[in-house]
């Protein structure tokens, strides 16, 4: 099916054209108008009505309603595991429910395949985008609607591919290249392209799973200014996060799961954060709880002069003191992580020294520097934290098995078990038993089992990249809380972050990171909402 | 989610197999049964490919492969049939130094894997070219052979009358990966380099090093087996290794090691060793040609790995296609209630 065609028959499906379309005519078909639909009421309500749906015995969504309705964003709330981003699939075609039916206005929807629901109008920008990093930008857009031109079947469209791609990124004011390798976007680019893919094939329903965690505060700037001009415009949209602030900002109306059923359901006048949280967790949590900044003293227990990488960063001084808790700020692609694996020992480095208790590991082993007393909790959990298919006992000891071996090899199994026990105990994960394996657990369970197989080495200085990236709420503050009680019993906690309110919340001082440097030094009282911001942007710095 | 099957299921299903096999063989086939002690010495047939098969299962299990197992058997024995026949060493001394020549060349797999950054599948065929033909032009025209009694007690020699040399030897080995799979460091730190590289290497495992291990290990039960081939017959020829390969992976298969890497353990192989060389033997002993046992050793290969994604939905197996398939049936089956 040819774009045009994919568009125009949406345009009759709802009788209403692509309004961004007008602003740029290219970004639709730009062909065959159908001038006497153009001005037909607005419609777009999507509906889910009594929704079921079980994997195996696990019942995911329980008897859920919800209604999308055009010119709103309406979010969803809601733990890990409350069965939010399996209703934005049903409803997008990906799972067929058990029970139930999905309307749009008042048809009832059969929707087969994410096809047939995009057929309908009705699209999903994964939480992972799922481009072709092999393929053009271009020609990921026009995935599965490829346009032919002449009479030969199957021969394609390049010419027109490319320039209506180009043209449509343009209105949505990015500047992309879409001949480019689509692996060559930042991930906030690639979701910006799955919204262009969303408007290309005339959607005019759009659901957002979690679209942010991956994206620092001005990305998330920029793709909330395209989703306002999308409401206003009188698209549908579903939205989800888990972060508190953005929801607030962005919602419409927000409705509320827990345990696959919807707990609350509030509009703009109603919204109360209190209320939101115990509507998902089920219980209060102290919130606007902010770290009383301390002046930390005493010799500091990592050292870090000089460290080069010939491209991701230079000339990196880092003097991190006892109880401390440093903030690195700065934007995906800043350096923040490339920064932190060579100190770790994961990245290589061309110049610069590391020293820890007086140590000097510039180069030594990752074995040998987590048994000095620096680990590393990286970012991406299921490719570098867990190792999903394994027990939680297995996750839990697998930072510490040197320790673990008597002098012929074999395994402590009664002090394996004894650490696994802690942990679970220690971090409140909610688990059946050390024995679970992995995958089977909740991202904030998993996330605590990852932090917990550090911290159960006893580190004196512990790296944490994005501590609670995909992380609900209620696990959130116990791995704050953490953080916080590890600080105070002297280790020092190098914080890298997105999330603007947990810097200032968790750090004694924040390091702005900018384009491999850092840029400004916050401490005490400078730690703003204000400061921290700025430090994002490079601080005084020009931004790129 | 993914997993249908229960702890150990696997091992358990292939216990029934196996003790389903013998009693079937025993009573069906005439000739099967030929006493307590004759029905054993079976095993001195095929427990060879069992030796290769559990060194080659660790390497699998950190998802990589080893297809130099039967080059290495071969180079092997042919060094210490040289070593003791034109160099007039002990044979007991050629047999040890034959061993670590093996865990050498294995190592050298290693090196080629981790240093110089080849797919293990590409590294282990060419090396395999490479030891064949040294073995080939090692063993000259005419191979050596004639070791002497005492050394055939390795590949055809009982103790106590009954039990075979060979079958005691491959249960010591078989108890003794067991417990360096499951209860040591270095088997931990092997499934999580098999389950997930990354994360192991972020968690402070030297994987390099640990790959260059597990390959001599490979390489080490390798040149094992050919001695125990070498002395099984009494001779040598450089080409005596090439049947171990394909067998053995077969059997590390069947023993529900995932060619992934980290699923999978030693009792599994272990029951697979057993199983499929039972199986061959006993269609032998029945008059089967060996063109069936080889035609049906591919059936049970692919029937096991079918299997076993099908109840595991692993992966792109078409076994998970097949269960998303009868799925969608059910889905539709159902009306939806409005």
């Amino acid at each position: 099916m040819g774009a045009s065609r994919a568009a125009d028959h949406n345009r009759t499906a709802h009788g209403e054209r692509n309004v961004l379309a007008m602003s740029s005519p290219t970004l639709a078909s730009g062909q065959d108008r159908a001038p006497d639909q153009a001005q037909a009421p607005r419609s777009g309500r999507l509906s889910a009505v009594e929704i079921d749906k079980s994997f195996l015995t696990n019942r995911v969504l329980k008897r859920v309603s919800l209604s999308l309705a055009p010119g709103e964003v309406h979010t969803l709330m809601g733990e890990n595991g409350a069965g939010k981003s399996t209703l934005f699939r049903v409803l997008a075609g990906i799972h067929r429910p058990d029970a139930g039916a999905i309307t749009l206005d008042a048809t009832t929807l059969d929707l087969r395949n994410p096809h047939a629901a995009q057929a309908q109008g009705i699209y999903l920008v994964p939480q992972e985008p799922a481009l072709m990093g092999e393929l053009s930008v271009a020609e990921n857009m026009y995935l599965g609607v490829l346009p032919t031109r002449g009479r030969l079947p199957g021969r394609v469209d390049w010419r027109s591919i490319r320039t209506r791609s180009q043209d449509s990124l343009r209105t949505l004011g990015l500047d992309i290249d879409v001949r480019d390798d689509a692996r060559h976007l930042s991930i906030a680019q690639q979701q910006l392209v799955e919204c262009a893919k969303a408007l290309l094939r005339g959607c005019r329903i759009i659901l957002f799973d979690e679209p942010t965690s991956p994206l620092t505060s001005r990305e998330v700037g920029f793709l909330f200014g395209i989703i306002r001009r999308l409401r206003d415009e009188g698209y549908t949209l579903g939205f989800i996060s888990h972060r508190m602030d953005e929801v607030m900002e962005i919602s419409d109306r927000i409705s509320v799961l827990r345990d696959g059923a919807v707990t609350d359901e509030v509009d703009r006048a109603g919204f109360d954060r209190s209320r939101l949280v115990s509507a998902m967790v089920g219980r209060t949590l102290s919130f606007d709880r902010k770290r009383t900044h301390r002046a930390a003293s005493g010799r500091p227990v990592l050292t870090v002069r000089g460290l080069t990488h010939p491209s991701a960063f230079r000339a990196i001084d880092l003097d991190i003191l006892p109880g401390e808790i440093v903030g690195f700020a700065g934007l995906i692609g800043a350096g923040r992580t490339e920064i932190a694996e060579a100190i770790c020992g994961l990245r290589d480095k061309s110049a610069g020294s590391v020293v820890l208790n007086g140590q000097d590991i510039t180069d030594a082993s990752i074995p040998r520097i987590i048994e000095a007393g620096l680990v590393y909790v990286p970012e991406d959990r299921a490719r570098h934290g867990a190792i999903l298919p394994m027990s939680i006992r297995d996750n839990a000891t697998a930072g510490q098995i040197t320790r673990l071996q008597n002098p012929i090899g074999l395994l402590d199994r009664l002090r394996e078990a004894e650490i696994a026990k802690q942990t679970l105990a220690r971090f409140r994960v909610r688990a059946r038993g050390p024995d679970q394996p992995m995958r089977e657990l909740s991202g904030g369970n998993q996330q605590k089992i990852v932090f917990g197989k550090w911290m159960s080495t006893n580190p004196t200085v512990a790296i944490l990249d994005e501590p609670t990236r995909g992380v609900d709420v209620g696990a959130k503050e116990d791995i704050y809380r953490l953080i916080e009680e590890l600080s105070q019993s002297g280790m020092a906690i190098i914080v890298i972050s997105s999330e603007l309110e947990e810097l200032i919340a968790l750090c004694d001082r924040i390091l702005a990171i900018y384009a491999g440097r850092i840029t400004a030094e916050l401490r005490g009282a400078e730690i703003t909402a204000a400061s921290v911001g700025a430090a994002f942007l490079g601080a005084g710095s020009t931004p790129a | 989610m993914n997993r249908f099957l229960p702890r150990h299921a696997w091992d358990r299903t292939l216990a029934i197999i196996l003790i389903a096999l013998l009693v079937a063989f025993c009573t069906l086939i005439p000739g099967f049964y030929a006493g307590f002690g004759g029905t054993l010495a079976i095993t001195d047939q095929f427990l060879p490919f069992g030796f290769v098969a559990i060194g080659l299962a660790v390497v699998i299990l950190t998802g990589g492969i080893d297809l130099s197992v039967g080059a290495i058997a071969s180079l092997s024995a042919v060094i210490m049939a040289i070593l003791t026949k034109s160099g007039g060493l002990d044979i007991w001394l050629a047999a040890v130094l034959a061993l670590i020549i093996g865990a050498i060349l294995g190592w050298l797999n290693g090196i080629v894997i981790t240093s110089l950054r080849v797919e293990p599948l590409i590294a282990t065929l060419a090396t395999s070219f490479i030891y064949t033909s040294v073995a080939t032009a090692l063993a000259g025209a005419s191979p050596p052979y004639g070791f002497g009694k005492p050394f055939g007690v390795l590949g055809n020699g009982t103790i106590a009358l009954v039990l075979p040399v060979q079958l005691l030897m491959f249960i010591g080995i078989a108890i003794g990966f067991s417990i360096l799979i499951t209860r040591t460091g270095f088997g931990r730190r092997i499934v999580m380099v098999g389950y997930n590289r990354d994360a192991a290497h972020y968690a402070g495992v030297a994987v390099p090093g640990l790959l260059r291990k597990v390959y001599a290990i490979s390489g080490f039960m390798a040149a094992f087996a050919g001695i125990v081939l070498a002395s099984y017959y009494d001779a040598v020829r450089p080409d005596m290794g090439n049947i171990l390969l394909l067998t053995a992976i077969t059997m590390v298969v069947l023993g529900g090691v995932s060619i992934f890497g980290g699923e999978g353990g030693i009792l599994g192989v272990t029951l697979g060793v057993l199983i499929l060389g039972v199986l061959r033997q006993g269609m032998l002993i029945a008059g089967f040609s060996d063109m069936v046992t080889t035609m049906l050793t591919g059936a049970i290969l692919l029937v096991s790995i079918a299997a076993k994604n099908l109840l595991s939905d692993r992966g792109f197996g078409y076994g998970a296609l097949l269960l998303r398939l009868i799925n969608s049936r059910k889905q539709e089956a159902t009306p939806p209630n409005t």
